[in-house]
């Protein structure tokens, strides 16, 4: 199990031993305890506090973008939906991709809690609890990971693929993979792409039934449903702070901004619905906002409808190229050529 | 019986118009006496684009029935691309509002220029039209009673 771990301390290590990179952001395990908490490293001896465990408790690329500096070089250890979140910051100037190295863990989902504090991996088939392989049980993955169909980081420099048994194969996807591979002194291994017709059928399973439940409804009733979930929310502003791709200093939803009345509660409808056309078009379906919620409102599942939604209608896929923009912001050569009131 | 009442309905529908085409349009079918509903309230807007998506769900949440966004045909906008940006917005409101439970035909984005002040008044007979077979909101409904329904 620790053989995980240990692949990935040695990249963190040397690229902070070759002067890749000044500092690593990663998830960590601090020997004292045993939460998972994001650690801004250093110093090449604090690499070892570095775990690959499949536990997601908040946005790295979010934290880079609030914290971090944007010309220094820094390593980051992701899974595929923070490296896709971290590509949408760079498109908002929000994170310099250029001195950023970033490392991909294949992720098959995360769980929801550790109860007990477990040492959890999650594979396509099956899951390792404290070393113990165990059937998948899906009641344990957060629920936005069941719906997730981006388990490759692709995007990423490095990629890692854990397979049970506590097998490693890293590959490099860029020049800069290369830098990395070469300072820690590991080749990359081109094994056979890792089958994900598992994922992608699960991916199709859990939207179906997240989405097609509410989109069977009758439009009143639809709005019924989310009018009261919307009524639960008690604004504590948790899924507007933990959401990678809200990025805004200032944000439309502080009260001084005349849209949304301070000392109200709930807050107006209009709370939800402007934070859904704000992120709806580049959601990257990381769960972060559903997690934090602590009235369980599941937005994770509205904003992510809405991107499934708006994905073939722009033809945007949130997250791989840097090069296409937002769309709802943007607009692309081919538009010129049509006159209608509709893109077709 | 329903029928009936669906015919009484009078439906409220806020429009947002540019204030180089589609408003000028507007006023060209008033100075031409061409007839037609009386059921938009006109807000002018410089250009389509100052139309923010939250405008438009502010005023499905603050009750209106159906809302309309007039601007210039593609090429035409006094400001180069504006109506371009208006254009993907609109179709992303419009998927809003399928997710969240509100029939998309209550929004409808139409380009109309100074000159076409008929077609302006053949576009709102059939939008008003459109949202009186839809009938009353459903947001009407649901906020009974909340400050924001009036």
């Amino acid at each position: 199990m620790k053989n995980y771990n240990k692949v990935i301390q040695d990249i963190v290590r040397s690229m902070l031993e070759a002067g890749l990179v000044e500092e690593v952001v990663a998830f960590g395990q601090d020997p004292a305890s045993v939460d998972i908490l994001p650690l801004f490293i250093t110093e090449p001896q604090d690499a070892e506090k570095v775990v690959a465990i499949s536990y997601y408790p908040c946005s790295l690329a979010k934290l880079v973008a609030l914290y971090g500096d944007k010309d220094k070089k820094t390593g980051m250890v992701l899974r595929p939906c923070d490296a896709r979140a971290l590509v949408e910051l760079a498109k908002r100037q929000q994170v310099n991709l250029e001195n950023i190295y970033t490392v991909g863990i294949e992720c098959y989902g995360v769980v929801k809690d550790r109860a007990g504090n477990n040492e959890i991996y999650v594979f396509p088939g099956d899951m390792e609890i404290d070393g113990e392989s165990k059937p998948l049980d899906e009641d344990m993955l957060a629920p936005g990971c069941l719906r997730c169909e981006y388990p490759i980081p692709t995007m990423t420099d490095v990629s890692f693929r854990l397979e049970p048994k506590g097998e490693v194969s890293v590959t490099a996807n860029t020049e800069k993979g290369k830098e990395i591979l070469s300072a820690a002194k590991i080749s990359s291994t081109e094994g056979s792409p890792t089958d994900i017709s598992a994922i992608k059928e699960r991916a199709a399973r859990w939207q179906e039934q997240d989405f097609g439940e509410l989109m069977k409804m009758e439009p009143g009733e639809r709005l019924k449903y989310w009018l009261s979930q919307f009524d639960k929310c008690i604004k504590c502003y948790g899924c507007r702070n933990s959401c990678p791709i809200c990025y805004c200093s200032d944000c439309y939803l502080e009260p001084g901004r005349m849209l949304i009345e301070g000392e109200e509660m709930p807050p107006e409808k209009l709370f939800h619905i402007t934070r859904l056309m704000h992120v709806g078009d580049s959601c990257v379906n990381c769960g972060q906002c559903e997690a934090a919620c602590p009235m369980g409102i599941p937005v994770s599942k509205l904003y992510h409808m809405l991107y499934k939604e708006l994905s073939p209608l722009f033809d945007y896929e949130a997250g791989f190229d840097l090069d296409s923009l937002p769309p709802v912001s943007s607009i692309r050569d081919e538009d010129l050529l049509k006159t209608g009131v509709e893109l077709d | 019986m329903a029928v009936e009442q669906k015919q009484d309905f009078e439906p409220r529908i806020l429009g947002f118009l540019c204030n180089w085409c589609c408003y000028a349009g507007a006023d060209l079918a008033g100075v031409s006496r061409f007839q037609y509903p009386p059921n938009m309230r006109v807000i002018r807007v410089m250009c389509s684009a100052k139309v923010d998506p939250t405008y438009i769900m502010k005023a499905f949440l603050s009750g209106v029935d159906g809302v309309f966004i007039g601007g210039c045909h593609i090429g035409d906008c006094h400001y180069i691309k504006g109506n371009y940006y208006t254009r993907r917005r609109i179709m992303m409101v419009k998927k809003v509002l399928e997710v969240i439970g509100i029939e998309p035909e209550r929004l409808r984005l139409e380009w109309v220029s100074a000159a076409e002040g008929a077609i302006f008044a053949e576009v709102m007979k059939e939008f008003t039209q459109q949202i009186k077979e839809l009938g009353p909101s459903p947001l009407r409904k649901e906020l009974q009673g909340s400050k924001v329904a009036k």
